[in-house]
């Protein structure tokens, strides 16, 4: 690849840690019934590689400016709270599944899309350093972004959407990576001083949506118990995953 | 002041903060339950804040033995609350309580407290101003577990001076644990990234098998998800400035 011209570089290898988001669809091709239990559980794995990721966000941005961080997080409540109300007031359909699910799903990747773009910041600034780190920047990126498209994925799945659509969406969310690691990395000064809000905000909107639409609905039909040891154990993986590769 | 001093007088104070959660029985039986709701999460964003403190901290430099320590924290907290038959069973009722139930509630009182005097020492260890800072973040949380403890305790009889007084003798075993994880974890080379790591699993384990689910079943999920990630991110913030 480095026979391109830098510019399409930073595209491509954007590009390529989008389309491993799609890889996480991959453990539900063995999930072969899907009960109001398994919606619990995939809820609360969803949750806490979620909050495993708001985390190593939230120490990211804490070393770029922890105000600034801080300030992001509470827009990207915000974002949240304002994105859930609209999505909740106009009759929506996702795929062939309407009402208070769609609405759900829509939001989750939304979020999830919302936080790829903060990433996509991160990719661009990061290459801007020089293109030497390239491949080692984009796997680790790309490994990052299995997870998020599991959980994704873990929502979207037991309400029905196909094998194949839970890809699809996953890979969408991740899409403004490539699409902002460009710009970033062509204006790295303007965009680095945005950095910190931008993770932040991913963290923020996250974080609340995990307690807003997350975890209620595990705690509606599974086991407490059950739920608390699956979304603490799934968070020490994520931050221990983010924090060795 | 002598630093060990510091943090028996603080864990001390946090453990002093229980019996505000009795005084609205002076007045009323009982508080109202959205408000033990809010009282809950307002305890779960800073016991979360004071998780990802811990955390931050320990996965510096030693990722893996934080992890496996927040693993051990986790498993810790999940079999006490099986070993006692707690680990389903809502710890806020008000109504229809019976002895056991409030041996249970002291019991898992000092759960917390071993968690939480845990987290107060290594915090202590790390800078004085930090370990302050999570005490009081955790006292927080001992007021709405008085105000339940303390409805129980008066459902038996008991005087209000005499409740409060109990409330802060559940607590007792934070200051134990905080004055002695102040003096023996630095003691031992290499133990301080798995003590936080173990703290910080149990203190988030908490969160969510306790303080999150039976907050969402007094008061809406909106209001207890604003409440819980802006306790959090003060926390957050805070923590930052205290170095």
């Amino acid at each position: 690849m480095s026979s391109f011209p830098p510019l399409l570089q930073v595209f491509l290898y954007g590009l390529l840690t989008a389309l491993a988001t799609g890889l996480g669809a991959v453990p539900f091709a063995f999930a072969r019934t899907i009960s109001p239990r398994t919606l619990a559980y995939t809820s609360a794995l969803a949750s806490g590689l979620m909050l495993g990721a708001s985390f190593g966000l939230l120490s990211e941005g804490a070393d770029l400016g922890r105000l600034a961080t801080l300030v992001g997080a509470n827009l990207g409540v915000l974002f949240v709270l304002a994105a859930g109300r609209l999505l909740g007031d106009h009759e929506l359909q996702f795929g062939a599944i309407r009402g208070e699910d769609a609405r759900k799903m829509a939001l989750i990747v939304l979020v999830m899309t919302v936080h790829s773009v903060a990433e996509g910041v991160a990719i661009g600034t990061a290459f801007a350093g020089g293109t030497s780190l390239a491949v080692v920047i984009t796997a680790a990126i790309a490994v990052h972004n299995i997870p998020e498209g599991l959980a994704i994925s873990a929502v979207l799945r037991p309400r029905g959407v196909s094998l194949a659509a839970c890809a699809g969406w996953s890979i969408l969310s991740s899409l403004p990576q490539p699409l902002l690691a460009v710009p970033s990395y062509l204006f790295v000064e303007s965009f680095q001083s945005l950095l910190p809000y931008g993770i932040g905000f991913a963290a923020g909107a996250m974080v609340f949506m995990v307690l807003v639409e997350l975890l209620p609905d595990a705690f509606e039909t599974g086991r407490r118990s059950v739920i608390a040891l699956l979304v603490s154990i799934a968070m020490v993986a994520m931050v221990l995953f983010q924090q060795t590769l | 002041m002598e630093p060990i001093l510091v943090v028996l007088a603080f864990a001390t104070l946090s453990a002093f903060m229980a019996p505000i959660g009795v005084l609205p029985l002076r007045t009323r039986q009982a508080v109202p339950s959205a408000w033990i709701g809010w009282a809950n999460s307002l305890a779960a964003g800073f016991m979360l804040g004071t998780a990802y403190l811990l955390a931050e901290i320990a996965l510096i430099g030693h990722p893996v033995r934080a992890a496996v320590g927040g693993l051990l924290g986790i498993g810790y907290a999940y079999l006490s609350h099986l070993a006692s038959g707690v680990e389903d069973v809502d710890l806020n009722r008000l109504e229809d309580v019976d002895p056991l139930y409030g041996y249970r509630i002291l019991f898992v009182g000092g759960l917390h407290g071993a968690m939480e005097g845990l987290a107060i020492g290594l915090a202590m260890l790390e800078s004085l101003p930090f370990g302050i800072l999570v005490a009081l973040a955790l006292a927080v949380h001992n007021i709405p577990e008085a105000a339940i403890l303390g409805s129980v305790l008066r459902s038996a009889g008991l005087g209000v001076s005499r409740t409060a007084g109990l409330a802060v003798a559940a607590n007792v075993g934070q200051v134990l644990f905080a004055v002695v994880a102040f003096a023996v974890v630095p003691a031992i080379p290499g133990l301080l990234p798995w003590a936080l790591g173990f703290a910080a699993g149990g203190l988030s384990y908490l969160v969510l098998s306790e303080l999150l689910p039976q907050a969402y079943e007094r008061a809406g999920p909106v209001s207890i998800g604003l409440v819980t990630s802006v306790a959090t991110g003060f926390v957050v913030l805070l923590g930052g400035l205290a170095g």
